[in-house]
């Protein structure tokens, strides 16, 4: 029975093909969808598992969450830099870690940070070793550089009209093992440097902190309306609640923070150049002078503080946030996005099922002739029956094979391409779910191919011979 | 070696006032060799079709020996002419992609009765039907060369009756002749009883008995040693 209904495959070849091909793009498209949602969400996920807590200043939860953990740089309202000075000082706290973000190198953000954040979230170097000097950078596993290679930071990105910063460059002391994160596409400087390089926060000198700040002086208005005509509402709202003792903090942060959009960076170039000092060791204590922050990244202690953290600061000029709850609320919008492609996808599914009964109605007709010359000279009604499923349903769930295999591999380009470019690292794979729908599609072809068998049934061999 | 009896057959289809088949009685002895003619639309392919339990019978009973076919469903008079027909029919009905000799087994693997003693059967009736290459797939042979391959598959259940529809109509001369000639030889050989519709006179003649329709009924009904003497 196996060698007729392979000869018989072989001679529909054609036809056979083309119904394994139409299951398969139907099944891969949803397939696909499925898997690059889900991935991107537990590949999100994960990325944001390392940061228990990001606080900064009151605005947009989404857009701290994007900027400080996925590195997507935006401008930031600032956070005072007295609240990292009080939050590394809380006993709740195991380590809080400031961000600075903006510049980049070669296409990869270069980030400002403290020793303790980077070794409380990797795993330890690949080789070479952590930043112990002000010129040091630290680089994530897909940054596509080598020890001892020069970095000269640039100011935003090349795409959006940077400029290289005239004195500075980092020398790369370290590369970090891989966390499956943004960071891992990141420069990892000392935060000291980020803000020598764009003259602030100046530890050593008081009094060069307090003329500067006089030299600026004229300048807080006009930088504070720029900000606004940049759209950047919740400026508008940090400025107008901050606390007086932390408004110049503030503002002269918001000049560094602007300094991240193209438009301003100009500007912010001819006032300031800054220089780092390579040889500086790296200093993380921060005492009174902190400039403002894009964001803290926070590791309390216990869950219990992390919530109570949470809760203190989300008063007033500050907004603590746990990555996770803004990731909530980004799948629900996911969610909807992925319920539109799923529509498209059943409908394609729905689209394919029709083309499937017309199949197998052209395929009865075709096979009436032999059906009933196989019952003429004795096959049983069950061979029969077992001939045709088998051939339609061998087609279909070839179809439906391949059509998972071409959704795996199709979901894995997409994660692949989205690694490459947000260093999110996307896990691909099946779960019992995409089970079930296997399990489906098999039964729904199952039944589907059990019609041609009944029907044939439904006339006399004499008259199936007539056809 | 099955006799067949029929009472009161009649076979109408819808729309068609008058019955296309209508036959009162028929008796057809045992391994007797019987030619069916008449014009198209006599009834001839439909007495075929009936006698061979290809069409359900509605009005009329059909026996073959103690077999009314009348009383099978579908399934069971399929499987009642696996067993006692041997089947040999004008387009063949041989399956391409398959060897000869796999289309000579098909119908016994499918009813799931094949055993060494067929192979063995099969191979035989393959040399007895004077052919060569058993391995040679059917969609190479000729037309002559098919139908012997068809009436080895008809005779490999040892069936008790053969019945043969225009076995020669699609052959040519030669090989219709030969064709003829081994339906003859085989039905002889084993004693079955052979039923052969045909316009082939040259076939017709060799038969023993000669039935022949018009318009759904038999008209004439003639022995050949009648004929002879």
């Amino acid at each position: 029975m196996i060698r007729f209904i392979f000869a018989d495959l072989r001679r529909l070849w054609l036809g056979g093909a083309v119904v394994i091909l139409l299951v398969a793009l139907a099944t891969a498209l949803g397939v696909a969808v499925t898997l690059q949602e889900r991935s991107l969400r537990l590949g999100s996920a994960r990325a944001a598992d390392k940061f228990d807590l990001v606080v900064g200043a009151a605005g947009s939860e989404t857009q701290l969450i994007l900027s400080s953990i996925f590195l997507q740089a935006a401008p930031l309202p600032l956070v005072d830099g007295s609240v990292l000075t009080k939050l590394t000082a809380d006993p709740r706290v195991s380590w809080a870690a400031p961000v600075g973000f903006g510049d980049s190198f070669a296409g990869y953000p270069i980030i400002g940070t403290t020793i303790s954040l980077i070794s409380g979230t990797t795993t330890g170097f690949s080789e070479g070793k952590m930043f112990a000097l002000e010129g040091e950078a630290v680089l994530g596993a897909a940054v596509d550089l080598s020890i001892g290679a020069e970095i000269k930071p640039m100011h935003g990105t090349a795409e959006t009209g940077g400029h290289t910063h005239a004195g500075p460059a980092y020398k790369v002391v370290g590369k970090l093992q891989p966390t499956g994160t943004p960071w891992d596409r990141a420069i990892l400087v000392p935060i000291q440097a980020v803000w020598h390089v764009h003259n602030l926060g100046h530890e050593h000198g008081q009094e060069e902190e307090g003329a500067h700040h006089d030299e600026d002086g004229h300048d807080h208005a006009h930088e504070g309306e720029e900000g606004h005509e940049e759209g950047d509402a919740h400026a508008e709202g940090e400025t107008a609640r901050a606390e007086p003792a932390a408004q110049v903090g503030a503002q002269e942060g918001q000049k560094y923070a602007f300094a991240l959009g193209a438009a301003s960076s100009k500007h912010v170039e001819e006032e300031h150049h800054g220089s780092i000092d390579p040889d500086a060791p790296v200093v993380e204590t921060f005492g009174a002078g902190t400039p403002g922050l894009p964001a803290i990244l926070v590791k309390p202690k216990t869950i219990a503080d992390a919530y109570r953290l949470r809760q203190e600061y989300r008063s007033g000029s500050t907004l603590g946030v746990f990555p996770g709850e803004v990731l909530t609320s980004l799948y629900a919008t996911l969610g909807d996005a992925k319920m539109v492609l799923s529509a498209v996808a059943a409908g394609s599914q729905g689209l394919v099922a029709a083309a499937l009964v017309l199949v197998t109605v052209i395929h009865v007709g075709q096979r009436r002739r032999q059906i009933g010359a196989l019952r003429a000279f004795g096959a049983p009604r069950s061979s029969v029956f077992m001939i045709v499923w088998i051939e339609l349903f061998m087609l279909v769930a070839l179809g439906v094979g391949i059509g998972f295999l071409v959704g795996l591999s199709a979901a894995h380009v997409g994660a692949q391409m989205f690694t490459a470019k947000s260093g999110v690292i996307l896990p691909v794979g099946f779960t019992r779910e995409d089970l079930r729908l296997a399990v489906i599609l098999l039964g729904f072809a199952g039944v589907l191919a059990a019609v041609p068998a009944l029907l044939a049934y439904r006339q006399s061999p004499a008259q199936a011979l007539r056809a | 070696m099955l006799p067949l009896k029929i009472e009161n057959l009649a076979v109408s289809f819808p729309g068609l006032a008058t019955p296309v088949l209508s036959i009162d009685r028929l008796e057809i002895a045992a391994g007797s060799h019987v030619a069916l003619t008449g014009g198209s639309g006599s009834g001839k392919s439909t007495l075929i079709n009936i006698i061979a339990g290809l069409e359900r019978i509605r009005a009329g009973r059909v026996f073959w020996g103690e077999q009314n076919l009348a009383d099978l469903s579908e399934g069971r008079r399929d499987q009642w002419r696996a067993g006692n027909i041997g089947l040999v029919m004008q387009d063949f009905h041989l399956f391409p992609g398959l060897s000869a000799l796999d289309n000579i087994l098909l119908p016994a693997r499918l009813s799931r009765v094949c055993n060494g003693e067929l192979i063995k059967r099969a191979h035989t009736l393959f040399e007895t039907v004077g052919l060569k290459r058993p391995e040679q797939h059917i969609e190479t042979m000729s037309r002559g060369e098919m139908q012997r391959v068809a009436i080895a598959r008809a005779l490999l259940r040892k069936p008790g009756v053969i019945i043969a529809d225009e076995p020669t109509a699609s052959l040519d001369l030669e090989s219709g002749e030969a064709v003829g000639d081994l339906l003859l030889a085989v039905a002889a050989d084993a004693g079955s009883t052979l039923i052969v519709a045909s316009h082939d006179q040259r076939l017709v003649e060799r038969l023993d008995r000669r039935l022949s329709l018009k318009s759904g009924r038999i008209v004439v009904d003639t022995q050949a040693e009648e004929i002879a003497t």
